[in-house]
């Protein structure tokens, strides 16, 4: 169980060979039934529409956690998840028409919403002290710092698309 | 099995977070219009909200309901909750493939963007706030997990550097969705850049970061969501790639130059130049 005791094993999740993958396959799946109702919610979808996206997009988050697990070389497991999703569903795959549609009505959104209720939940009295000690003015800076990176990132990009489209 | 005595122990968790979820998600999305353009409320930042109000860290009374030990089984799930997103943005890349390889130089120099921290944080920070060397861990990147393990290694995590990065660290993580959600929101209503820029800039950060910039994107220009999401999610996988090495090549050592320019007498100076000199 991760208890942030001090700062030094504060390093969270971006390491994540050290998850187990039995005990991240089972909550992968908890998350994944978690997101059904949310689906039935935000989207049009039939309930058997739902179960068959979502199982869909499970089975693109195994393959992503065995690539991490048994490959030689590390990559954090949501690029492999993504790279996962990705080549299954380029244009020349042959079943590419057939994923596609089974996963293009679920809501990305909605997908979002457990993720930031467990974020809310893990917030601990070490990050909380964090943010005391460090005050008003890191708040500011980090601010600046979120706003900076998206302008300047923002910026680049519409320049370069003039430039080359 | 083990496995399942530990998922007998989080269930709890699991609960508060369906129930938060579908509170959410029933509240919906929000608009509030303001002057220059509209702030949109998605469902996960209620649902951050929510937990945060529950969490017995934050507000103790709750301890009654989630023992504080409980909500700390919370932090590992993040990362396998965001999975599951994650996957449905791969197979959003897909099938725009070629408008990602088309747009490939726009994409690939947009993580230069990154460099924006150091032109609008770091003079803030060292001439308007006064802070001394935390200033090179705060500006010189977002300050996601791979920018802490780069200032980790370098000065350690109790050194001012170390000090400046986590509290950036930990602003983003109470704060960083609400920044990204109103600021693209705004942006996408003023019609200032592309969408496909201001989707692309969206993989800056962290995964619900790019959920809240994108959604506000989605929410505010509804016929390009594909889109929108694709290129977000292409930038976020570049940002895994390259990040780091902006951040440790470019960013990191630019910030280190400045600060020595600006205060030439900060006794703090000496010790990364020492291991640096020890190292090559």
């Amino acid at each position: 169980m991760t208890t942030h005791e001090t700062e030094e094993d504060f390093l969270p999740s971006g390491d994540d060979r050290s998850l187990v993958l039995t005990d991240t396959l089972r909550d992968v799946a908890v998350v994944t039934v978690i997101a059904i109702p949310l689906q039935l919610i935000a989207t049009d979808l039939s309930l058997l529409q739902v179960l068959a996206g979502m199982l869909a997009l499970y089975v693109v988050c195994v393959i992503g956690l065995l690539l991490t697990t048994f490959l030689p070389f590390y990559l954090p497991s949501v690029a492999w998840i993504s790279l996962v999703g990705i080549a299954l569903t380029m244009p020349f795959m042959p079943w590419a028409e057939w994923f596609v549609g089974l996963v293009s009505g679920i809501d990305f959104l909605a997908l979002a919403v457990p993720c930031l209720a467990y974020a809310g939940l893990a917030i601990s009295s070490l990050e909380l002290s964090v943010m005391r000690r460090s005050g008003w003015k890191i708040l500011v800076v980090a601010v600046l710092v979120f706003v900076g990176t998206y302008v300047g990132s923002a910026a680049i990009a519409d320049l370069v698309l003039r430039v080359t489209s | 099995m083990d496995t399942v005595k530990t998922l007998a122990r989080a269930w709890p968790i699991h609960l508060v977070v369906l129930v938060v979820g579908i509170v959410s998600q029933l509240i919906g999305v929000r608009s509030i219009p303001i002057g220059i353009g509209t702030i949109l409320l998605l469902p996960l930042l209620f649902a951050f909200v929510f937990t945060l109000l529950l969490n017995p860290h934050v507000v103790p009374p709750m301890g009654r309901l989630i023992r504080p030990r409980l909500a700390a089984a919370a932090s590992p799930l993040i990362v396998v909750a965001i999975m599951p997103f994650i996957a449905k943005f791969g197979t959003t890349i897909g099938p725009s493939i070629e408008e990602i390889i088309r747009s490939g130089p726009a994409l690939l120099l947009q993580e230069l963007g990154n460099l924006g921290t150091i032109a609008l944080a770091f003079p803030v920070a060292i001439w308007v706030f006064r802070m001394g060397r935390e200033s090179i861990g705060a500006a010189h990147s977002i300050a996601r997990e791979p920018n802490i393990a780069i200032i980790a290694d370098r000065y350690g995590l109790r050194s001012a550097e170390g000090t400046g990065v986590m509290g950036v660290y930990v602003m983003g993580t109470l704060f960083g969705t609400f920044v990204f959600a109103i600021v693209a929101s705004v942006l996408a209503t003023a019609e200032v850049f592309s969408i496909e820029a201001l989707a692309m800039a969206c993989g800056v950060g962290s995964g619900s970061m790019m959920a809240a910039c994108s959604g506000a994107l989605a929410e505010a220009v509804p016929g390009s969501t594909d889109s929108i999401v694709a290129l977000a999610g292409a930038s976020n996988l570049l940002t895994y790639a390259t990040g780091m090495y902006v951040s440790l090549f470019v960013a990191l050592p630019l910030v280190e130059w400045m600060y020595r320019k600006i205060r030439p007498d900060d006794p703090g100076n000496r010790r990364p130049a020492e291991t640096q000199e020890a190292t090559s």
